[in-house]
Formats: structure tokens, sequence, C-alpha cells
């Protein structure tokens, strides 16, 4: 077993894993944040989608020993009830979400692609999820969310 | 069992004394997209990993006519490199169909490569471009061309104490047109059925010099020789695609799998050749 310290959310984190073991794991089984869900575990569905020093990245393929010393942003570290992130809300507000599987990696990604393009087009919303599968929602709403938010964003931000 | 089997080394000195040491154990890990795709499934477990993370290989710059790129250098990063997108357009096409956001934020140039898949698109660009690969170990360094690096599925000609450090690519110049495909089953994420990469230089209307690279239709990335002999010195009509075309899919060794059939795959090559060569007459 070797140790790793990340810091999750904000909070340091000292584990023991072996060579095997993945990111995905590390979040799950040892620290008990399943907001990261296991979908594939082959790189496939993006539901394990997490951000890594501010860059997405599939959880189950991030070698945990490679994440040592890095930062991690899950699905609660953007926001919380009463506090929701604006994409949060716009999930919530255009139907984004039905049984919730793909969500969280779904909001990360888009998270990812705000934070570097503010103002993106609908095309650039569906590159920047094209490694996030949903079963239920068929996208449409998905991407209305996203595009929604953004907006709502850039108002915000000039106020 | 070793008391350390986990190394991030600052250099490559260390990272080639490493796989000395550990000749035939050692993994080496940089994005880890393939390699822990093995690893969940339980196909393989590791017992030395060393990370190429640190080790200064994550370098793009040009060198008189080349451009030289470091084998830990992120997808991501390629396609936002101002020098790739100048010299070197066709790589940027290519990367960009690899994978999706987050896979090619971490995934490398060099994993790519040295995974050998056939369908391994980076590949299929870099044949087409001409590109040879710096090998090192502890003992020296050797540089190979593109086309004789891969051997089979999953083989290089890569020993068990070298790794791949650099890739070293002819910058594109303006008077060479260029074309790339690639053919999946689904956008983002998916290895190719097949993909093809063209890279031509006319004198008028007849072809000059030429390279073409197929994906995905043989054991490895496949230089298709015979088609560009066919094409070479030639004016590039209608009929002379035709046959370039033919040709091709005839050059190919493909097989079934879970994406496609042989059939298909030749019937796919043959498509996209001709697309290619229609697009790159313009
Ligand atoms: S669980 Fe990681 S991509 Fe599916
Ligand atoms: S809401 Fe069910 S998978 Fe997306």
């Amino acid at each position: 077993m070797y140790p790793v310290e990340l810091t999750v959310n904000g909070q340091k984190y000292k584990v023991e894993v072996e060579l095997k073991t993945n990111l995905l794991e590390v979040l799950r089984d040892k620290l008990g944040i399943t907001s990261p869900k296991v979908g594939c575990n082959t790189g496939d569905c993006g539901a394990c989608s997490v951000l890594l020093d501010g860059k997405l990245v599939k959880a189950c393929l991030t070698n945990a020993l490679s994440a040592q010393g890095k930062e991690v942003v899950t699905i609660e570290g953007i926001g919380r009830p009463g506090q929701l992130h604006p994409l949060q809300k716009a999930f919530h507000e255009h139907y984004a979400v039905q049984c919730g599987f793909c969500t969280p990696g779904m909001i990360l990604a888009a998270k990812a692609l705000l934070d570097r393009n503010p103002n993106p087009s609908c095309d650039e919303v569906k590159e920047a999820l094209s490694g996030n599968l949903c079963r239920c929602t068929g996208y449409v709403k998905i991407i209305d969310a996203v595009m929604a938010a953004a907006k709502e964003m850039a108002g915000t931000e000039t106020v | 069992m070793l008391d350390n089997a986990y190394f991030s080394p600052p250099n490559l000195n260390e990272v080639c004394e490493l796989l000395a040491k550990h000749t035939g154990k050692a993994h080496i890990i940089a994005g880890g997209t393939d390699l822990m795709v093995k690893v969940n499934r339980r196909l393989m477990e590791p017992e030395v990993l060393i990370n190429i993370n640190e080790c200064g290989l994550s370098y793009i710059r040009k060198e008189e006519g080349n451009i030289l790129i470091g084998a830990a250098v992120t997808m991501s990063e390629i396609i936002e490199s101002e020098l790739i997108l100048e010299k070197l357009p066709m790589l940027a096409e290519a990367v960009k169909k690899i994978g999706s956001p987050a896979v090619r934020n971490v995934a490398t140039l060099g994993g790519n490569l040295v995974n050998a898949s056939p369908a391994a698109d980076s590949a299929t660009a870099l044949l087409a471009l001409g590109a040879s690969f710096k090998l090192v170990s502890k003992n020296g360094e050797r540089v190979v061309e593109g086309e004789q690096f891969f051997v089979g599925p999953g083989e290089t000609v890569l020993k068990a104490d070298e790794i791949l450090k650099e890739i070293s690519v002819p910058a594109q110049s303006e008077d060479e047109k260029w074309a790339y495909y690639k053919l999946g089953r689904r956008k983002a994420d998916t290895l190719s059925v097949v993909s093809a990469a063209v890279k031509v230089k006319f004198d008028g209307e007849i072809v000059e010099d030429i390279r073409l690279a197929i994906g995905a239709v043989a054991p490895t990335p496949l230089l298709a020789k015979k088609t560009a002999e066919l094409l070479l010195g030639k004016k590039l009509d209608d009929a002379l695609i035709e046959e370039g075309a033919r040709t091709a899919a005839e050059e190919t060794k493909p097989q079934d799998d879970v994406r496609a059939t042989a059939w298909y795959r030749r019937q796919a090559c043959a498509a996209l050749v001709k697309r290619l060569l229609g697009q790159v007459r313009g």
C-alpha cells in the first residue's frame, strides 16, 4: 500500500492505495463520496467525471497515485441544497434530470466548459458533453439547461 | 513484494534507470486512459509503475523544419498549441476526434502510439505526415520511422527497457494538400471503424508526392504504399481516384470485431479514400 494525499472539495485527505487503485474507488470506497458513479469503469460513459486541478477527467481512468497532491472537485464541491450552482438550478428548471445517474458528471463536464468558455455555442456544449452518456433525457434538455446556465451566469457577473 | 513499486522520476535518465532495473515488470503510466481500462477489467495488474508526467516530456517545439513533440504531451495540449494548429493542422484534426474532452485532457500522444492499437487515430495522421519516433534507453537512443514502429496489435519495436521519448514531424507546408477523416460508431469516446489520412503535393494536376495512411484496417496502422505508387506521377482524375480507392481497399487486412466486420471495413476504406482524394484535388 502507498500513501496518497489529495484535496477533495477543499478538504485534505490521506489514503492508502494499491498500484491498481483508481480515483473513483478512492472517492467512493475510501472517502464515501458517492456522487461520481460507476457506470462502465472503462472510460465510456462519463458518469464518474470529476475535476482534477480544474480539468475534467474520468475518475475511473485516473490512477490514484497519479492524483498525489492534486485537487479534486465533485458535485458536492460546487453547490449544496439552498445554495445551488446555476448549472444545478438550470438542470432542475429545465427537467434535465430524470434518473440522475449521469447528472453529476454532466454538470461537471458543463462546468469545465463554462470555466473556459462562458459563452458557448450549442455545438460547443455538445462537444463538451460528448464523453457523457445519458440513458434517460435524450440530451435536448441537458443542452438547454447548460445554455440557460451560461446566460444566467453571464448575467450575474455583469450585474 | 517490492517495498517501492511506484515512481514519478523528475528526469528521463531516472526513467531509463528504472526501466533497466525492472525490465519486463515496469509499466509506464502517463494519462493512464488505456492502462487503467486493462487494470479495471482485471486484464493486468501492474507490478511496477513509472509515472512520466514529471520527467520533462511535455514540450512542443520547432527545430528546423520539424515539430518535436514530447511523448507526454496530452491530446488537449496538442489541440490548443498554436504551433501545431499552424504547422501540423492534420495532426490537430485527428487528435480532436480522439476520445472526449475528459480523455484528451490526460491521454498523451506517446501513450496512443505505444499502446499500438491498429485504430490509434494519431498514428494514422502521423504516418501520413511522415513522422519518426525517438526511442531511448539507458544504452542510448535510436530513431525509427513511423511505419517501422508498429509490429502488430499492441506490439511495437520498443524493447522492454526502452521508452518513446519524442515524436518528430515534418511541418506541413502551404503547397501540400491534406485531408483526414474518422469513421466511428459514435462521435466521441469511440475507436475508429476506419480512419484515413492523406497528404499530397501536386505539380499542377499531377501527383508529385503522396502519403496515404489508413487506420483500423490491418494489424497495425497502415501506410498504403501500393496506392501511393499507383497515384504517383499521374493526373488525379475521377478514374484514377476510383482505382486508388480500390487499390487501398486491397492493401488492407481488416478483421471482424465488435465495431465492424472486415467486409464493411474494406467497403468503408474504399469510400473514405475516394472521398479524401476528391477533397485534396479540390
Ligand atoms: S465509470 Fe468512468 S467513464 Fe464510465
Ligand atoms: S438522467 Fe438518467 S442517465 Fe441521465
